[in-house]
């Protein structure tokens, strides 16, 4: 007789950033039917959901339904840093943990909340640690006017002084914005090494098409001359950018790779989500208990197989150590042109030194 | 659009130490945790407080129960940040803290968030503080200064020089001896080798 573990989910199905929160919803509803149809487990999974409907006001009530009527303990959800936010204070309340599985701009360590996909020192200083060098530290920095563009930008503006590169410009469109003309044209102007992309969704595919319009007129703005990089970028929005993301590079834990062993994942949203329901089944296992407070005494004590790889959990920010991947465009399909060669700590508050400056950054090798 | 531009960067935390001043409680767990997780060294220390408190980052101490045998320092003057845990908002307590001089506070019961922004303000605060004193420091020094300047132009006047002929003869002194106007007065006043040199 197997123990049930009734879970919650909390994805938009629709709004915004549909794209992205049901990638990551198609990841746990994969890893519950694994582990459903995994003979050797000793755990069935049961899944209750709820769909805010990329409404910002129904996270916090929707996850208190989960918790208080559905009787579960854990949810899978969440896409932005704002939802996030609007959910935390009902898991302190109601004594949950939240399994958040987004790439997000780090600064907070909460222990009703594991985290496992990428903080900064996953992203964006293994990201510029790979550009600089080979591009230049001349940076034009974009971002969607909330806080994952103020923060990446932020956190790119100290580590490129750091290094005595220059910001020649940086600048934000309010979400959805397509009105990209006068960005291309002070691009055109300042003639960075490399762009910062962190505008999300329409905005930036938009950006990305001009940005190779302007690549075709004046070749210095060629993808292999001046690369767009970003930090959140992942497979399913490439049809969406088409031909003008070849050559643009990304930062994550995980591109798909279609000649991948194991469980091949689409993009690194469903794998991190994938990843998350299966360090929870083998944590309840091990521990016998579904009960935060005995999982979070144990989380970091396993290693759990994922399809980001055979990863960890840090015990002091409830983050995950992962592999650090940079993709190029080619094709329509990420291709890894570098990666760790072991699993990156996760530092969401930047205060180790080598997540800072440029020492001891994490040995990547070229594939 | 723009956004306006930083010149303050975030100070980076990570190895900083800090002591917290409480008797075991939950609180107190889940302070050292979150204090851990951003990258401080963090330590718990009751009734007595380390005996080398004076050289951490910051202290937190507990309103509810501490008193100010516990500190090595008189009330206002510790030399870190303080920030305080207010359990009880007993006025007598708050005045207490207020006495202090606490640079931030946190209400109990604490939990992970805003310790972080915190630790931040409290910083700040205590660096304006330090700055501000030192400031005030050296204007009084300048204000007790202004006699021995009075006394040297007028010495100098002795000698036949107006008044602005004394002034600016003090000031080239104190700019050949790169020393300040009220240091070169003093030498001045004590007379000697700088007198017969001025004549």
């Amino acid at each position: 007789m197997k123990r049930i573990v009734e879970i919650g989910i909390l994805f938009s199905r629709s709004g915004d950033y549909q794209l992205l929160s049901n990638a990551s919803r198609d990841g746990v509803i994969a890893a519950i039917e694994a582990v459903n149809a995994n003979p050797a487990r000793s755990i069935r999974l049961v899944a209750h959901e709820r769909d805010p409907q990329g409404s910002i006001e129904k996270y916090g009530g929707l996850c208190a339904e989960l918790l208080r009527d559905e009787k579960v303990t854990h949810i899978f959800g969440c896409t932005t840093s704002w939802s996030r936010k609007e959910v935390i204070p009902v898991m302190e309340r109601h004594d949950g943990l939240l399994w958040y599985a987004c790439p997000y701009e780090g600064f907070e360590a909460n222990d009703h909340v594991v985290y496992t996909h990428a903080c900064p020192n996953q992203h964006i200083v293994p990201m510029l640690a790979y550009v600089m060098p080979r591009f230049g530290s001349n940076a034009f920095l974009l971002g969607s006017n909330y806080v994952w563009g103020w923060e990446v930008n932020r956190v790119a503006r100290d580590l490129i002084g750091d290094v005595g590169g220059h910001i020649l410009g940086e600048r934000y469109l309010p979400i959805g914005d397509t009105d990209v003309g006068r960005l291309i044209d002070e691009i055109r102007v300042a003639r960075p090494s490399f762009v910062l992309n962190n505008l999300i969704g329409q905005s930036s595919y938009a950006f990305l098409k001009a940005y190779a319009e302007l690549g075709r007129t004046e070749p210095a703005f060629a993808s292999n001359r001046c690369p767009v990089v970003s930090c959140n970028l992942t497979e399913p929005e490439l049809p969406a950018i088409g031909i003008a993301g070849e050559g643009h590079l990304s930062a994550g834990p995980y591109f798909a790779d279609p000649l991948a062993d194991g469980v091949a994942m689409p993009s690194s949203f469903p794998a991190a989500a994938y990843a998350a329901v299966l360090m929870l089944a083998d944590a309840v296992e091990a521990a016998g208990s579904d009960n935060p407070a005995i999982l979070r005494q144990m989380l970091d004590t396993l290693e759990y197989d994922t399809p980001l790889g055979r990863v960890r959990i840090d015990r002091q920010t409830q983050h995950t150590s992962l592999p650090v991947k940079i993709g190029r465009i080619e094709n329509g399909a990420f291709r890894t042109v570098w990666h760790s060669q072991s699993l990156q700590a996760p530092d969401p508050y930047l205060s180790r030194s080598e997540s800072r400056l440029f020492q001891g950054r994490p040995q990547l090798k070229v594939v | 659009m723009r956004r306006p531009r930083h010149n303050n960067r975030i100070p980076n935390l990570g190895g900083r130490r800090a002591l917290v001043l409480h008797r075991e409680h939950a609180n107190v767990s889940a302070l050292l945790r979150q204090l851990v997780a951003i990258g401080l060294d963090a330590q718990e220390a009751w009734p007595a407080l380390p005996y080398d408190a004076e050289q951490a980052d910051f202290l937190f101490f507990d309103v509810d129960m501490a008193c100010n045998e516990q500190f090595p320092w008189q009330p206002g003057e510790a030399p870190m940040p303080l920030i305080a845990l207010i359990g009880s908002e007993a006025p007598g307590r708050v005045e207490w803290a207020m006495s202090h001089r606490a640079d931030a506070h946190l209400v109990k019961p604490i939990g992970s968030a805003g310790i972080y922004s915190t630790l931040l303000i409290a910083l700040q605060k205590f660096e304006e503080r330090k700055a501000v004193a030192s400031e005030i420091n050296d204007l009084r020094q300048q204000v007790a200064e202004r006699g021995a300047i009075v006394r040297a132009v007028l010495k100098l006047m002795e000698q036949g020089l107006n008044e602005h002929e004394a002034f600016s003869a003090l000031r080239s002194l104190a700019m050949d001896e790169r020393v300040t106007l009220e240091e070169a007065a003093h030498g001045l006043i004590q007379g000697g080798a700088r007198q017969r040199r001025l004549g």
